[in-house]
């Protein structure tokens, strides 16, 4: 994103040129994000041995996109900034879920997978190894 | 065992995307100074996420796309029909939309 044509400053025609392109990036990215849904959301139908009508699947996309473009990324942020960090993490995540616990502790040991995963060429092994050993319920 | 999810270059860049908007809201509320310096300003650095933060948020959207098609599936099959329609979905909206 290039600050460098602001020219006036405020709004004036640069504005609308980047509400504009703003908008085509954002049609691109729910596109892509509807083509994930479908998928996954045909998939847990059919562990269902059950079928998902189009509109359904439409309209779970369009709640999922609003859901991570509305709610998750704004409170990632907010969470992440009254943390003073600029970066989010996987707390972040986690914290966003706290109303529902049970979604919670999903997250939680989909989390410890990760660090598990992680690379341990960053850290010493050793202290990595003692650390996913204390780690267990957290 | 094949999970299928998303992509999570897919959802940086829609994270990237909302917090740029709200990154250039907060640059013309705020009387930025010194315009040239742009992006780089140490207050309006754009917040970023860390990779697992990113496949943790991946997660958490599969599941919330799961529960909406297993709780509307579990409405369906009360009801004996193995279509889920957007009755379905309509019951267990409020619920999901609490819940997340």
């Amino acid at each position: 994103m290039d600050g460098g044509d602001v020219d006036g400053g405020v709004g004036g025609g640069g504005g609308i040129e980047k509400d504009e392109e703003a908008e085509e990036r954002t049609e691109l990215l729910r596109d892509r994000f509807r083509l994930s849904v479908i998928s996954i959301a045909n998939a847990e139908a059919k562990k269902l041995d059950m079928e998902a009508s189009e509109p359904v699947v439409a309209c779970v996309a369009d709640l999922a996109f609003k859901y991570t473009a509305e709610q998750l990324a704004r409170d990632v942020e907010l969470f992440a900034q009254h943390a003073g960090r600029k970066s989010v993490n996987m707390e972040d995540i986690i914290l966003s879920a706290h109303r529902n616990k049970h979604l919670t502790g999903l997250l939680r040991s989909f989390s410890q997978e990760l660090k598990g995963k992680g690379p341990q060429t960053e850290r010493k092994r050793k202290k990595s190894s003692k650390k996913e050993d204390k780690a267990i319920p957290s | 065992m094949e999970e299928e999810t998303f992509d999570p270059e897919l959802i940086c860049s829609i994270f990237k995307l909302v917090w740029s908007r709200r990154a250039t809201e907060r640059n013309e509320s705020i009387e930025v100074v010194d315009v040239e310096v742009g992006d780089r300003t140490k207050k309006n650095r754009q917040t970023t996420a860390n990779s697992n933060a990113l496949k943790l948020s991946c997660e958490l959207i599969r599941i919330f796309v799961t529960e909406a098609v297993q709780r509307s599936g579990m409405i369906a099959e009360a009801e004996g029909i193995n279509k889920i329609e957007p009755t379905h979905l309509e019951r267990v909206l409020p619920q999901l939309l609490l819940d997340f």
